[in-house]
């Protein structure tokens, strides 16, 4: 007998800096059961992706938007996001080295979190959780089902 | 109540992992260099710079300087633009 395993979440991520990049797909390594994480150089790769595909057959559950970004920068391409009606109410994340109270203001404004990069190896697993922790609840229930938590 | 601001020498007395709690909590990003395989980041904490040097990229760090001279801007100026200071601040 096959038995179908749910699909996973699909968190897409736009950062222009490769090691952030890879620091952040290897965190996600303990997810990968559960979540499949793609990944832009940033912001118009990732909008021209989701105006591109079909919203019925990909259907992120979490945004994460480094903020400082050439060609578009994360908060004019969280903006951007929210005026598509798909993908106006799915989870966002600002991403961001600085913690200006200023960008966390403008991350509620347009209805997203704000989490600051990690400066150490302690810190990278907390800011992962807390990244999900903005996931639906239905999703963080289902990833952390999944993950045994 | 306002909190009074850190200076260079009470950051410099702090013990190490609460100084990275503090450069993760207030620390405004000011740009990030390569020096030999090293990868460094230069922040910006209250009226004094901090520069954390890696020996593995936001896992593992080698050390920090921390200065309250603008020459250590010196080898970023490239990735700061007039913007960044005329609104005195910097995101990455």
């Amino acid at each position: 007998m096959t038995q179908s395993l749910p699909p996973k979440s699909l968190v897409l991520y736009a950062d222009d800096d490769p090691e952030d990049i890879e620091l952040v797909v290897e965190a996600f390594q303990s997810y990968a059961q559960n979540v499949e994480l793609m990944t832009f150089a940033d912001g118009i790769e990732l909008l021209n992706f989701i105006e591109a595909v079909d919203p019925l057959h990909v259907a992120p559950c979490l945004f994460i938007i480094d903020i400082n970004m050439p060609r578009l920068n994360g908060k004019e391409t969280l903006r951007r996001l929210r005026r598509i009606e798909t993908f106006a109410e799915v989870p966002a994340v600002l991403f961001s080295t600085s913690s200006l109270p200023a960008d966390a203001v403008f991350a509620k404004n347009f209805n997203a979190g704000f989490v600051t990069k990690p400066l150490h190896t302690s810190q990278v697993h907390l800011i992962i959780d807390e990244i999900i922790e903005h996931c639906s609840d239905e999703v963080k229930k289902m990833i952390k089902k999944r993950n045994g938590n | 109540m306002t909190k009074k601001a850190l200076s260079l020498t009470e950051f410099m007395d702090l013990p190490q992992e609460l100084q990275f709690e503090v450069l993760h909590k207030h620390g405004v990003y000011v740009g990030k260099r390569k020096v030999e395989r090293q990868t460094v980041v230069l922040f910006q904490l209250h009226g004094f710079y901090v520069e954390v040097y890696y020996k593995q990229y936001r896992k593992i760090v080698d050390h920090l300087i921390s200065s309250n001279s603008t020459d250590i801007l010196q080898p970023y100026l490239d990735q700061i633009n007039i913007k960044d200071f005329t609104d005195g601040k910097k995101e990455k």
